[in-house]
């Protein structure tokens, strides 16, 4: 290292004409441990709780492994002491007008401002990150999360009404995830009017820092808390009475079990998942500031993951010899360092990136390192990696810091498939100087966020989150607010966890049907079939299972549908989904509208229907037109979808765009057999999903009696509607791969396997946990939530200029 | 001369408000051959439009690259001593003034040849390194005082010249080589070609040894944006051909800062083979007394120097500010010389300079 080398005179300088060091001193934040004894424990209503008898960890300088402070780790009755204080708090704290909120975040933001320095040298010479990074990139950041907040807590009552804060938020970060990241969170979650407990990993001071700013403003000491200890306390943290809500910022594995563990418990989980990005170069870019683009976002400190860079055949070698020429002049170094690009992100981080290379380089890769950067762990030098075998492990997995995988296309569609074909969604960018082409792959893109032509801006004004496995969560803009909002008058969330609910068996087998009993009065009308790509079917299992009626009479047989007929639905939905989310929005509320006109035409049957199964005469009419109604509102919203951003700093617009999530799933519920059906369907279809559906399990002839009329006005595959054991062909949803996204109405063990299941390909899922809901009512049924809900959001950024 | 110029009206890459060609002659000239300048078109593969025509620049992109360069690359103590000191090498010092005479001249010939003082220089260890400017730079007719000046010091710093009807280049074909040729004769070993913009403004693009920013007289001058893309046309035009054009930012580079960036984008954008005056000059005419003001504010140099230098932009004491971190003791006159400012606040930091030798 620099310092331990003789330092060179300023006469051979002169000759070499290299770089120096250029240290940052961490005077103040060795001060501010030594303000702790150096010895940190947690930070919880507003003072520091250091309880006696906790194991602690050691915090480290991860370069020089100098000890710099003992962290205590959190055990279950710290977290229990934790989520009290924040559930006090937050009697106080909802309360309060919106603009005292904007005035406490805005106070914050002012002491951030006044330890600005501390902060970023803490952070820097805990996390090793290059203290340029988080001196001119995050602390800013920070404080325009607060103000931007303080702005939205403004005019809450306004803008936000009828939604109501969830109460304590539960806030899990992992290692890999800075301090940036919590302040992404907390912030919407304070401005709303949530209290909020931070579980950090131990060792992580920043956190603490500001939960201590946070509470030395007095006022409302318990609205932010902080405790550090291992993951496993996650569970422990999301599984309190009182806890509303989890976030967790992970990797996807760990997501992934927690979304297991959570199954159940009440709580609400967000997840936000990984930390990989994508590249698209095409042969119409600027290659040397595509070039940069690379640097920016693998290896300047900004990410905390790798990159997969796609290049086009044609621009290949021109693009492998400029990124190689960069990485050689990249300077990595000791974070504390004001003019290295790298800094160091400890042991951990290292050796992940080692296993990935020496697997990458064992199944066939070129790798290609570069760059003046201490040869010694933890550092790791700028790695590209190139030539890796298609089908190879490494080329599915997740690309680590400071890795970049290269991999050549041909045209833009086929480099939009394989964008499109990695499990992973959160933010991409595309480099073309052609405007047809950049906005065709950026609108293309299933990821959360698109740049054209950047990587990696930020701005609290737009929209952060994902799809696929990074996870469904949001943080900034109106999306960030909605994360920690449920619609006035829900009932908090409390545990419905079934202990006796086996995973294995759930909804496996299907009861055989049996002749039910003698068939009186008329015969009735032959079984109706399955809706799959647009015609009805019969079902695989060639069985068709009875139906009775409000006095127990047999009202009729419906298809016994199975996972065969499951995966022909899924698979028809997925054919149509290109030619609906194609059409306009005005296109798809005439179909809608349409739809509407024939269901009226319908009225006497379905009235009559719903009767026989014990509806009132008045209640049935009433339902019926209101399922008109709600085909006719959603057709009508269909028309009112996104919008633009005016982003501070930059030049152009950002679109906040509302996508399909693709091939939706939806579960009716047993109440409003046919209001409940009309209206999920009517919002995913007017958000232009491709749906699945399963029709109320007691009365379904209504929905399948309007599916005549779906088959005849809509494009096949559309609308696949089936019928069966609920159990069963719920099971066959939630463990689908390609079901992107599902809805559940029904019974608690239901929700609670559903939630379990959507771990596999971490499709979003939004379950009823056994609670009927009124559909009759303007909130429920036609209600924000449900148009939240049944789109993603995309920001697309669109820097301009000449 | 040996006018290497190849073509008169040369290469103009990328940018769009700079014009201006520096044509270096011999880089290291070793006497005044005059031979044939003229219109030499370069070799038909060197130059291919083609490539032009496929350049893609993306100006938001180019603009954050230049934001993110300045804030990335420092260096402080030792190395900004040196690097300084390297800068001067580089500097086409310049007057470029309607009321230029010779008198001027001579002393802009002198500060050439010693452009930092020699007790600077002693504490150091650089006194022994002949430290000159890359060139000196003036209007043809005061090529003659500039070429004398130098031969009277006695040293074989080149004299450049701006020619071609400079700074717009609207004259006739004819006079403007005429210029070069009449500047050549008087000793001129370098000339700095305004092209002709209506030709680049048309696409008919010429090739050239050397590129510059603008003349230093347009409103916007020397900027980073612009920078990098000739900077990163040159590295293209090597890639391809081999050969190495130079590059000269000219025009609003007043403070040392401005230059340590400029060293650092070159080194960045094109490596350190390009830090040489052969293939990097800067063009400025008051930056070399920010540079030596700065050289002497430099810590190394301040517990040897027994003057008092003043950091003009702030018109505040370097050592007020320091003295907030540093202890008194580091600062052997800071006392002493706080009263003599407090004493004397009318006085520009020269004057103090001044006044305090006399005293």
């Amino acid at each position: 290292m620099a310092a331990t080398r003789t330092k060179p005179s300023a006469r051979e300088i002169f000759t070499t004409l290299e770089y120096g060091p250029v240290p940052e001193s961490h005077a103040c934040a060795l001060a501010w441990l030594d303000t702790q004894d150096r010895h940190l424990g947690h930070y919880v209503n507003g003072k520091w709780l250091k309880p006696e008898h906790r194991n602690s960890v050691p915090c480290q300088d991860p370069i020089t492994g100098e000890r710099l402070a003992i962290c205590l780790q959190a055990q279950a009755e710290d977290v229990v002491a934790a989520v009290e204080a924040a559930g006090t708090a937050f009697e106080n704290w909802s309360g309060l007008p919106g603009a005292s909120r904007a005035q406490h975040l805005l106070r914050l933001a002012k002491m951030i401002q006044k330890h600005q320095r501390l902060l970023w040298t803490l952070e820097s010479l805990v996390t090793g990150r290059a203290v340029r990074e988080v001196r001119d990139g995050d602390v800013p950041l920070a404080q325009q999360l607060l103000q931007y907040h303080a702005v939205q807590a403004y005019t809450q009552e306004e803008v936000l009404a009828g939604w109501e804060p969830m109460g304590v938020i539960g806030l899990i970060l992992s290692p890999t995830f800075s301090f940036l990241e919590m302040m992404w969170r907390i912030c919407p979650a304070l401005a709303v009017g949530c209290t909020v407990v931070v579980l950090v990993p131990p060792a992580s001071p920043t956190p603490l820092l500001l939960a201590q700013l946070a509470g030395e403003l007095g006022s409302f000491p318990g609205i932010l808390n902080v405790i550090s200890g291992p993951a496993s306390l996650g569970p422990v943290l999301a599984s309190q009475p009182g806890v509303q809500k989890v976030t967790f910022c992970g990797a996807i594995e760990e997501g992934r079990a927690l979304r297991r563990t959570l199954a159940g418990k009440g709580a609400e989980l967000g997840l936000a998942l990984g930390a990989e990005s994508l590249l698209m170069l095409t042969e119409a870019a600027d290659v040397d500031s595509a070039v940069e683009g690379v640097v920016d976002a693998a290896w300047s400190d900004r990410s905390a993951g790798g990159l997969r860079l796609l290049i086009q055949e044609s621009v290949w070698d021109e693009t492998m010899r400029r990124l190689q020429e960069r990485m050689a002049r990249l300077r990595g170094g000791r974070g504390l360092d004001g003019a290295v690009d790298m800094g160091a992100r400890g042991a951990a981080a290292h050796d992940l990136a080692q296993r990935y290379v020496r697997e990458a380089r064992s199944q066939g890769a070129q790798v290609f390192q570069a760059g003046a950067v201490p040869s010694d762990s933890p550092f790791f030098p700028p790695t590209l990696v190139s030539d890796l075998p298609p089908a190879s492990p490494c080329t599915q997995a997740e690309v680590p810091w400071p890795v970049v995988v290269a991999s050549p296309f041909r045209t833009a569609k086929e480099a939009l498939a394989v964008a499109n074909g990695t499990p992973r969604g959160a933010s991409a960018s595309v480099w073309s100087e052609r405007l047809g082409q950049a906005l065709e792959l950026g609108y293309g893109l299933r990821v959360g966020t698109v740049w054209i032509n950047a990587h990696g801006l930020r701005n609290a004004e737009v929209p952060t989150g994902g799809c696929k496995e990074s996870g469904s969560s949001w943080s900034g803009g109106p999306d960030g607010l909605y994360e920690y909002l449920r619609p006035s008058g829900t009932p908090a969330r409390l545990s419905y966890f079934s202990e006796n609910l086996n995973y294995g068996t759930f909804g496996l087998a299907v009861p055989s049907t049996l002749p039910a009993g003698p068939e009186i009065g008329p015969s009735p009308a032959t079984p109706y079939g399955l809706l799959i790509g647009g015609h009805f079917q019969a079902p695989g299992a060639r069985s068709s299972r009875p139906i009775q009626d409000a006095q127990g009479n047999l009202h009729g047989y419906v298809a016994e549908g199975g996972a065969k007929d499951i995966r022909g639905a899924v698979e028809a939905a997925h054919q149509a989904a290109p030619g609906w989310v194609g059409q306009s929005p005005g296109a798809r509320a005439t179909l809608l509208w349409a739809l509407a006109t024939a269901l009226e035409r319908r009225e006497a049957a379905l009235t009559s229907r719903l009767e026989r199964h014990g509806t009132e005469l008045k209640d049935a009419k009433v339902e019926v037109e209101l399922s008109a109604r709600q085909l006719r509102a959603w057709g009508a919203r269909a028309q009112a979808q996104g919008h633009v951003l005016q982003v501070a700093g930059l030049k152009g617009p950002v679109l906040r765009l509302r996508e399909p999530l693709g091939v939706l799933a939806i579960v009716c519920p047993d109440e409003w057999p046919l209001l409940a059906f009309v209206s999920l369907l009517a919002a995913a279809l007017a958000h232009g999903n491709t749906v699945v559906l399963v029709p109320s399990g007691a009365c379904p002839i209504p929905a399948l009696e309007l599916c005549q009329d779906m088959a005849a006005l809509l494009p096949a595959g559309l609308v696949n509607v089936v019928t069966g054991d609920r159990d069963h062909l719920t099971r066959c949803l939630a463990l689908h791969q390609d079901v992107q996204a599902l809805w559940y109405f029904g019974s608690a063990q239901g929700s609670q396997f559903v939630e379990w299941a959507s771990a596999g390909n971490l499709k979003p899922v939004w379950v009823n946990r056994g609670c009927p809901w009124a559909w009759d009512q303007e909130a429920k049924g036609a209600g924000r939530e449900l148009g939240l809900r049944a789109a993603r959001t995309k920001a697309l950024w669109l820097p301009m200029g000449d | 001369m040996s006018a290497r110029n190849r073509g008169t009206e040369l290469d103009q890459v990328g940018g769009a408000t700079e014009e201006g060609v520096d044509l270096p002659s011999s880089l290291h000239p070793t006497g005044m051959h005059t031979s044939g300048f003229g219109c030499f078109p370069m070799e038909p593969e060197a130059l291919n439009l083609s490539w032009i025509s496929k350049m893609q620049v993306n100006q938001p992109a180019v603009l954050r690259r230049a934001q993110q360069i300045q804030a990335r690359r420092t260096v402080k103590k030792e190395w900004q001593a040196a690097w300084l000191l390297k800068a001067v090498t580089f500097i086409d010092l310049t007057t470029l003034s309607g009321d230029d005479t010779s008198s001027n001249i001579q002393r802009l010939c002198y500060k050439a040849k010693y452009p930092i003082r020699e007790d600077l220089l002693k504490t150091l260890n650089m006194h022994d390194k002949g430290l000159t400017t890359a060139a000196v730079c003036v209007y043809p007719a005061r090529v003659c005082d500039a070429v004398r000046a130098l031969k009277a010091a006695g040293c074989t710093i080149p004299v450049a010249s701006v020619a071609t009807g400079f700074p717009a280049g609207q004259t006739h074909l004819k006079t403007r080589l005429e210029e070069i040729r009449l500047a050549v004769e008087d000793g001129a070993t370098e000339i700095d070609v305004v092209i002709n913009r209506t030709l680049v403004l048309t696409g008919q693009w010429e090739g050239s040894d050397f590129i510059k920013t603008s003349t230093g007289k347009e409103t916007v001058n020397a900027t980073f944006p612009v920078a990098i893309v000739m900077l990163r046309a040159i590295r293209d035009f090597f890639w391809k051909t081999g050969n190495k054009v130079g590059f000269k930012p000219a025009g609003g580079i007043r403070s040392a800062k401005d230059s340590l960036a400029w060293l650092s984008l070159v080194k960045e954008e094109l490596g350190d083979e390009w830090l040489t005056p052969d293939l990097f000059r800067i063009g400025a005419s008051t930056l070399l007394s920010d540079i030596e003001r700065q050289v002497c504010n430099n810590p190394l140099s301040w517990d040897k120097l027994t003057s008092v230098f003043l950091r003009k932009k702030r018109k505040i004491p370097y050592w007020a500010m320091r003295t907030r971190e540093k202890t008194s003791s580091d600062l052997p006159h800071c006392t002493q010389t706080s009263a003599f400012i407090q004493a004397n606040p009318h006085l520009k930091w020269a004057d103090w300079t001044r006044e305090r030798e006399c005293a």
